[in-house]
């Protein structure tokens, strides 16, 4: 598990990408991208959500999470997760979650449950930021 | 006891800080007290407390030196 300062760029998502190829036992890469949302609340527009992080406990519970879907899947050779933290812009991705597994099945079940433990388990918060530069902020539901 | 104090999210808006020293804690409900006189606007948040980075139940044991954090629910993704 990575944090990174500000959105989930471009080229970091390419990087994690050719790296999957390294891995030729793998047939399959499950990519999930988180991106933010440009909702609307009370007629204001979403600008921006503010991530704050729990350093020191985030990444041993990202650890657990790792142990917990490789001994479910056991076809999945490798995970990458890479979180933001501080400003991400509506538009702008903020969480990046790579399954590489031998074969389809495990890689797309496997990355839909780790993005689940993600959201339920990681120390990580978020701020909605509008155009007016009020926040408020925000669980997951 | 000397503990610190870690507040996340809304809690550390509430408070204005992410981190607070409190000293001659006798035990966690007395921290929890003196929290609570200090910030009675917690009592209309949810949070789940870790002691050392960990997610702990109701009433830990706390040693000298111990890191307590008040964690709202989680929202990360």
């Amino acid at each position: 598990m990575h944090l990174i300062n500000g959105p989930v760029t471009p080229g970091v998502i390419s990087e994690i990408v050719a790296k999957g190829g390294e891995n030729q036992e793998c047939g399959a890469h499950s990519l999930f991208l988180g991106q933010v949302r440009r909702d609307q609340v009370d007629g204001k527009f979403v600008r921006a959500i503010e991530y704050s992080v729990y350093e020191e406990m985030v990444i041993p519970e990202a650890d657990k999470i790792f142990k917990s879907i490789m001994s479910e899947f056991d076809d999945v050779k490798t995970i990458e997760i890479i979180h933001s933290k501080g400003l991400v812009k509506a538009g702008e991705i903020s969480l990046l979650v790579m399954v590489s597994a031998g074969h389809r099945d495990h890689a797309s079940k496997a990355c839909a449950k780790a993005v689940e433990l993600i959201k339920k388990k990681l120390p990580i918060w978020k701020k909605e930021i509008f155009e007016d530069k009020s926040g408020q902020w925000r669980g997951n539901e | 006891m000397d503990i610190s104090v870690l507040f996340f999210g809304v809690l550390a808006e509430i408070t204005g800080t992410s981190r607070k020293h409190y000293r001659d804690i006798k035990s966690f409900g007395d921290l929890k007290e003196r929290i609570r006189d200090d910030f009675p606007e917690f009592v209309h948040y949810n949070f789940r407390i870790a002691v050392n980075n960990k997610l702990v139940n109701e009433d830990p044991l706390l040693s000298p030196g111990d890191t307590v954090a008040y964690l709202p629910p989680f929202a990360g993704g």
